[in-house]
C-alpha cells in the first residue's frame, strides 16, 4: 500500500489513466498469470496431500497407502493432537520464542556486521568479510561446538542453546552487505556527515531505512531458520518443556528410523511402535507445524514485493 | 605499532559494529574449527576430557581419508554429488531469478503475493515427509503413477529400482523445494532497483524484454554472482535427505543416488567413528575452499565489483 | 549513542548470564549433594513427565540404603546413539550410560568405560552372583567386562510368527515347518485366496533364516557357520546355504509373496494391522502374548532355530560407567542395587506404587492411567528381570521359563569374541555402504541372486572385505588363543 503511494509525483496521474508501465502487457500478464498460479499449485499440492492424509483414518493409510481421495475420512489424528496438546502448545510456545527473541538478535548483529564490511571507510573490511566467510566453508566440529555450548557456556536446556548458534551465519552477512553496497550511495551518506551526523546515526537513521528490502529478506530467512531448526534442539536439549515443535516432529521420524533400523529388538520395538504416532497424526503435525510459519511470510512479503522502497528517498 | 593503534582508534566505530558478531564467530566457529585436527587422529577417549583425548590419540596422517578414495563408489560419489549440484546451482539460479522477475511483473500485486506464498510451501516439509508423497506417486503396487500406466494397459514401472528415471525425479524435487525460497532474495534486490532507470529506458522506447535485459539483470548481477560463488563453495556438499530419504535408500538406485554424504553416512554409521566423519567433513570444505577463491579469482579478473572479497 | 549502548549492554547481558549460569550450576551440582553424591545416569527411551518425580522417590531410597542419589536423563530412541557418541566423545562427566551392541564394544575399545572386573568384586558381588555367567563371559572384552547386562533372555530365537486366524481358515499344520522354504504351500493358499493379506511381512531390514553368526553385526556379510567348520570366517554370500536361501526368496518374490517394494520398505508392520500371514521375530518366552495383547487376534508361533546364545544376544542391553566419572564406586554400587534389589528395580521400571500402578489381590502389578501417560519407560534397558514384579495378565511362571530358555541356550562358539576394527576402519566402511546397496535387495528376493550375488562379491572384494575376513579371522584366532589357556 504505502509503496504504491510512494513514486514520484510526477507519475503519479498518468499511472490512474493507462496500466501501470512496470507491468507486462496485458496478454502477457494472463499467460503468466496462469503459467505461475499452476507452478504455485503444484507448490501448495504436497501440503494439501498432507492435509488430506492428516483426516485419513490409519486403517486405510497402512492398508491402501497413501490416497488422494481417502479409503475412510477420520479425526482421530487431530483427536490424537488435542490429547497431547500440553506438550504441543508448551513446543509451539518455545517455537515461537526461540523464532522472535533469535530473529531480533539475529538481525541486529548480521545487520551491524554487514554495514561494516560493506563501508569503503572501514580500513579493515576486506579481513573481516573472510573472517565471516571462511566460517561458511569450514564446518564446526560437532563436539567441540558441543563442548562450548555445553562446558564453557553451560546453555545446555536453555533456550539460548537454540537461539545462539543460529545467531550469525556468513551467508546472510554476505547477502545483507550486497544489499548495502547496492542501495546506499555513499552521496547521501556523505551530505549526513558534512552534517555533522555520527556514523552510527547515519547506520540506524539513513543506511536500516534503505536496505529495508534486505533486512527484511535476512530477517525472514532467519524466522525460517529459527522455525525449522531441530538440530540443536537435539544436541542440547533433554528437557520436554523446552522442545520445539520442529524438533518434536523430527524425533518422532528418528524414533521411526532407530525402529527400522533396529528390529531385531523383537518385542521392544513393538513397544516402541506404540508410542510413536502414527501417519495420519505425524502430518497432522506437520500441518500445524507449518501453517503458522507460512502465514507469517506476507507479513516480510510487504517489504519487497511491490518494490520502489528506495525511490521515496531519492534525493 | 603505534600507527596500528591509532588505525584501530579510527576504525573504533566500524570495529564495534562487527565486534558481537566477531565474538560469535571466535566463540561457535572457530574454537571449534579446531576439534578438525582428530580428522589427522585416530580418536580415543581419554578420561580427561576431549582436550586430553585429542592430545592421547595417535596420529594416522591420512588415513581417515582414505576411505572416500579407496574403491570405484568413490568415482560414483564425486561425479554425482558434482553434477547434480551444478545442475541444481545452475537451474536453481536461472528459475529462481526468473520466477521473481515473472512475480514482480505481474499486474495482480495480491495474486503474486498469494503465489509467492505458495511457492515457499515446500520449504517447511522436511525431505523425510516429501518422501512419504512421492512414494504415494511411485509406490510400486500402491502409486498413482502405476495405477495410471496400468488404467492405460502398460505395465507398472518399479521405480524405486530404475535409475534412469532419478536424475530427473532428485532434479524436479530439489527445484520444487529450493526456488521459491531463493526467488525471495533476488524479489527484494527488484524492489530496490530505482525506478527512474525502468522509465529513462520507456523513455527510450525500451521493450518489456530489453528493459529486463538492460535494467533488471545487470541490477541483480552481484547478487547472483555472489550467490553462485557461495553455491560454488558448497559443490561438494549433498542435501543429505534429498539423496537418502527421498529415494528411500534403495540399494539398486545408488549409481545415480549416491553422494558424499550419503556415503559418509552408510559408511560410518556403524563405528559412528568422528575421526572418519570430521575428515569426510574436511575433505568436502577444502574442496570448496579451492573452488570458491578459484571462482572468486577469476570473477575479480573478469570485473573487480563482483568479486567476493 | 544510546540505542548503541543498548545494545551492547544487552550484548554483555548475554554473555554474563551465560557465565553466570555456568557457576550457578557448577556450585549447585557441588551444594546440592552436601556429601551425597549424585550419579548422572543416561537412558534410552522418550522422556516422561514424571521422571524426575520418580527420581526423587528413588534416590530417597538409595540414599538410605548406599548413600547415592540419581539422575536419569532420558533420551528419546533415535537420537539417543548420535547424543551418547557426542557426549562421549565430548568427555563429558557423567556415571553411567545405557549402551547396546556393537556401540558397547567400540565404545570399551576406545576407552569410554571404565573395566568393572575390580569394581564387580569390590562393590558388585551380588549383581555378578545374579548374571547368568554366559552374559558376563559374552559381554567381557578381552577379559574385561565393561557394563552390566541386564539379566533376561540371553538367546536369540528366531521364530515363525502366523497370524492365526488365517492358520485357522485353511488348517495349515505350522507345526511341520522347519524351514522357510516349506512355507511354500500355505503361502501359495494365502496369495491365491486372501488379496488383501501380504503372504510374508518384509520390509529393508529383512533377514531369512541362516544358520551363520554375524560376528560383525547384521549388516556385515562375515560370519562363522553354525554348522560344519565353524572357526573359519567366511563371506556369507560365498556360501552354497545363503544361495539356497536366497533363491527360496526370490521364488517367493517372483510369485508376490514379498511385497513388491519390501527392499525399500520402511513399514514397520505393526501388529494391530491384520495385513499379513506370517513373518520372522525374536523370540522370549511368552512373547506371543505381547503380540496377541498388540494384534488383538491371535497369532501362532513355531521356532525356526534353538535360541543361540551369541555376541548380539548377550551385548542387548547393558548399563556402563563412564570413563569420566567421579564415582565409579558409587556408580557400581547403585548397578548393583538395582540389578538385585526388588524395591528399587520395580520402582524404576513401574513408577510409584499408588501413582504409576497398584498390585492386585495376586501382588501383581495393574497399571494406572498415569504410568501409561507419564511414566513409561523401556523395561529391557533398565536392567534385572527376574527381580520384577508381574504384570496382571503375565503367568506365573514367567520367569521360570525365561530361566529354562536360557539353560536351553545353545553357545554360540563366537561367544565373547569382539573384534576391534581399528586396523580396517577403511575397509569396512567401504564394505558397510557395498553391503547397504545390494543386501536388502538380495535378502528380499527383489533382484535375482544367480546375477546380484557374483557381483556383490566382486564389490565386495574391491571394497577389501578380504581384508576384513583375514582380520577377524587373525582376531578370532588369538582370541581362541586366550580363551584356550
Amino acid at each position: 500500500m504505502k509503496a504504491e503511494e510512494k513514486p514520484a509525483n510526477l507519475s503519479k496521474k498518468r499511472r490512474k489513466k493507462v496500466r501501470n508501465p512496470h507491468h507486462f502487457s496485458p496478454k502477457t500478464n494472463i499467460i503468466m498469470t496462469v503459467l505461475l498460479g499452476l507452478s504455485a499449485f503444484l507448490c501448495i499440492f504436497p501440503f494439501l496431500y498432507v492435509i488430506i492424509i492428516s483426516v485419513s483414518s490409519e486403517e486405510s493409510l497402512i492398508r491402501y497407502g497413501y490416497k488422494l481421495i481417502p479409503e475412510e475420512w477420520s479425526l482421530d489424528a487431530y483427536s490424537y493432537l488435542w490429547n497431547m496438546r500440553g506438550q504441543l502448545f508448551q513446543s509451539f510456545g518455545i517455537s515461537l520464542l526461540v523464532t522472535i527473541l533469535g530473529t531480533v538478535i539475529s538481525v541486529l548483529m548480521i545487520t551491524m556486521y554487514a554495514y561494516a564490511i560493506s563501508r569503503p571507510q572501514f580500513r579493515y573490511r576486506g579481513f573481516f568479510t573472510f573472517f565471516a566467510f571462511f566460517t561458511m566453508l569450514f564446518n564446526a566440529g560437532l563436539v567441540p561446538l558441543y563442548i562450548v555450548m555445553n562446558q564453557f557456556l553451560d546453555l545446555r536446556n536453555t533456550i539460548w542453546a537454540l537461539i545462539l548458534p543460529l545467531a550469525m551465519n556468513a551467508f546472510y552477512i554476505i547477502i545483507m552487505r550486497t544489499f548495502f553496497v547496492r542501495s546506499i550511495p555513499e552521496a547521501i551518506l556523505e551530505s549526513a556527515r558534512i552534517d555533522g551526523a555520527s556514523e552510527w546515526r547515519i547506520f540506524f537513521k539513513i543506511s536500516v531505512p534503505l536496505a529495508v528490502p534486505g533486512i527484511a529478506t535476512i530477517a525472514l530467512f532467519s524466522t525460517l531458520g529459527y522455525w525449522n531448526d531441530w538440530f540443536h534442539a537435539l544436541l542440547f536439549i533433554d528437557d520436554p518443556n523446552l522442545v520445539p515443535l520442529q524438533a518434536l516432529l523430527m524425533r518422532i521420524e528418528n524414533n521411526l528410523e532407530f525402529i527400522r533400523q533396529n528390529t531385531e529388538l523383537g518385542g521392544a520395538v513393538q513397544e516402541i511402535y506404540a508410542t510413536v504416532p502414527q501417519d495420519a497424526a505425524k502430518m497432522a503435525m506437520v500441518v500445524i507445524a507449518t501453517l503458522p510459519i507460512a502465514l507469517t511470510y506476507p507479513f516480510f512479503q510487504k517489504y519487497f514485493i511491490s518494490g520502489l522502497t528506495i525511490g521515496g528517498v531519492k534525493e | 605499532m603505534k600507527k596500528f593503534f591509532r588505525n584501530l582508534w579510527e576504525n573504533r566505530t566500524w570495529l564495534l559494529m562487527v565486534l558481537p558478531g566477531t565474538l560469535w564467530f571466535i566463540l561457535l566457529a572457530y574454537i571449534p574449527m579446531a576439534g578438525n585436527v582428530i580428522a589427522f587422529k585416530e580418536y580415543t577417549i581419554h578420561p580427561e576430557g576431549f582436550i586430553a583425548s585429542i592430545i592421547h590419540s595417535d596420529w594416522v596422517g591420512f588415513d581417515n581419508f582414505k576411505f572416500l578414495f579407496s574403491t570405484s563408489d568413490a568415482w560414483v560419489i564425486t561425479r554425482n554429488t558434482i553434477l547434480y549440484n551444478l545442475v541444481f546451482i545452475l537451474l536453481g539460479l536461472a528459475l529462481a531469478v526468473a520466477l521473481a522477475i515473472l512475480l514482480s511483473q505481474l499486474a495482480n500485486k495480491r495474486l503474486a503475493k498469494v503465489y509467492q506464498t505458495g511457492m515457499l510451501f515446500p520449504h517447511f516439509l522436511s525431505w523425510v515427509v516429501v518422501s512419504y508423497f512421492v512414494f504415494s506417486f511411485l509406490s510400486m503396487d500402491k502409486g498413482l503413477f502405476n495405477n495410471i500406466l496400468e488404467s492405460l494397459g502398460m505395465s507398472g514401472i518399479s521405480w524405486y529400482h530404475e535409475p534412469e528415471y532419478w536424475p530427473y525425479i532428485l532434479t524436479s524435487m530439489n527445484v520444487w523445494k529450493t526456488v521459491g525460497f531463493s526467488s525471495i532474495i533476488y524479489l527484494a534486490a527488484i524492489a530496490g532497483i530505482n525506478r527512474d532507470y525502468y522509465e529513462a529506458a520507456m523513455i527510450d522506447g525500451a521493450s518489456k524484454w530489453q528493459q529486463i535485459k538492460h535494467v533488471t539483470l545487470p541490477a541483480l548481477m552481484p547478487l547472483m554472482v555472489i550467490l553462485t560463488i557461495l553455491d560454488i563453495g558448497k559443490i561438494f556438499r549433498a542435501d543429505f535427505g534429498l539423496f537418502y530419504q527421498v529415494p528411500r535408500d534403495s540399494g539398486t538406485l545408488y549409481s545415480v543416488t549416491n553422494v558424499i554424504d550419503t556415503y559418509v553416512y552408510r559408511g560410518l554409521m556403524q563405528m559412528g567413528d568422528i575421526s572418519m566423519t570430521t575428515a569426510a567433513g574436511l575433505y568436502q570444505s577444502m574442496v570448496g575452499l579451492i573452488l570458491v577463491l578459484l571462482t572468486n579469482y577469476i570473477v575479480k579478473r573478469i570485473d573487480k565489483d563482483y568479486a567476493l572479497f | 549513542m544510546k540505542k548503541v549502548f543498548g545494545l551492547f549492554i544487552l550484548f554483555a547481558i548475554l554473555l554474563l548470564a551465560a557465565c553466570s549460569d555456568d557457576n550457578a550450576s557448577g556450585e549447585s551440582d557441588g551444594k546440592d549433594s552436601d556429601d551425597v553424591v549424585e550419579l548422572q545416569w543416561y537412558m534410552i527411551g522418550t522422556p516422561q513427565p514424571d521422571t524426575d518425580k520418580v527420581m526423587e522417590e528413588l534416590s530417597d531410597y538409595t540414599e538410605e540404603e548406599i548413600g547415592v542419589r540419581v539422575n536419569m536423563t532420558q533420551i528419546d530412541w533415535g537420537d539417543y546413539e548420535e547424543r551418547m557418541r557426542i557426549i562421549t566423545s565430548s568427555g563429558e562427566n557423567y556415571d553411567i550410560a545405557f549402551v547396546s551392541g556393537g556401540t558397547y564394544t567400540l565404545n570399551a575399545q576406545r576407552g569410554a568405560y571404565v573395566g568393572l572386573n575390580d569394581l564387580l568384586d569390590s562393590h558388585g558381588k551380588d549383581v555378578k552372583e545374579a548374571l547368568h555367567p554366559d552374559l558376563i563371559e559374552g559381554a567381557s572384552i578381552e577379559g574385561e567386562l565393561y557394563g552390566i547386562p541386564a539379566n533376561k533372555e540371553i538367546g536369540n530365537q528366531s521364530v515363525l510368527v502366523f497370524n492365526d486366524n488365517l492358520v485357522e481358515k485353511y488348517g495349515f499344520d505350522t507345526e511341520s515347518i522347519e524351514t522357510f522354504a516349506d512355507l511354500e504351500p500355505m503361502l501359495e493358499e494365502i496369495k491365491n485366496n486372501e488379496p488383501s493379506f501380504s503372504p510374508i511381512s518384509a520390509a529393508s531390514m529383512f533377514r531369512p533364516v541362516m544358520p551363520f553368526d554375524y560376528v560383525l553385526g547384521w549388516n556385515m556379510p562375515v560370519v562363522f557357520p553354525f554348522n560344519g567348520d565353524t572357526e573359519t570366517a567366511v563371506n556369507l554370500l560365498e556360501t552354497d546355504e545363503a544361495m539356497e536361501t536366497f533363491k527360496v526368496m526370490r521364488d517367493f518374490y517372483q510369485k508376490g509373496y514379498v511385497p513388491s517394494d519390501a527392499a525399500s520398505s520402511t513399514d514397520p508392520w505393526p501388529y494391530n494391522v491384520e495385513n499379513w500371514f506370517v513373518r520372522i521375530e525374536g523370540y522370549n518366552p511368552y512373547a506371543e502374548l505381547l503380540w496377541e495383547r498388540d494384534a488383538g487376534y491371535p497369532v501362532k508361533v513355531q521356532p525356526l532355530t534353538d535360541p543361540i546364545i551369541n555376541n548380539e544376544a548377550v551385548t542387548g542391553s547393558l548399563m556402563a560407567i563412564s570413563a569420566t566419572s567421579k564415582h565409579p564406586e558409587e556408580a557400581m554400587e547403585f548397578l548393583n542395587l538395582l540389578n538385585t534389589d526388588p524395591f528399587a528395580r520395580n520402582l524404576v521400571n513401574y513408577g510409584i506404587e499408588g501413582e504409576h500402578y497398584e498390585k492386585n489381590e495376586d501382588g501383581k502389578i495393574v497399571n494406572l492411567p498415569a504410568r501409561g501417560e507419564r511414566y513409561s519407560v523401556p523395561q529391557y534397558a533398565l536392567g534385572n528381570h527376574f527381580i520384577l514384579d508381574l504384570f496382571e495378565n503375565d503367568p506365573d511362571d514367567k520367569w521360570e521359563a525365561f530361566q529354562e530358555f536360557n539353560d536351553s541356550g545353545v553357545r554360540s562358539p563366537s561367544l565373547g569374541f569382539h573384534f576391534d576394527p581399528s586396523p580396517v576402519r577403511t575397509e569396512i566402511a567401504n564394505v558397510s555402504n557395498v553391503a547397504s546397496e545390494f543386501m536388502p535387495p538380495i535378502f528380499t528376493g527383489s533382484v535375482d541372486p544367480e546375477e546380484h550375488v557374483p557381483m556383490a562379491i566382486e564389490r565386495y572384494n574391491e571394497a577389501g572385505l578380504q581384508t576384513v575376513i583375514d582380520e577377524v579371522q587373525k582376531q578370532y584366532d588369538e582370541w581362541k588363543e586366550t580363551v584356550g589357556e
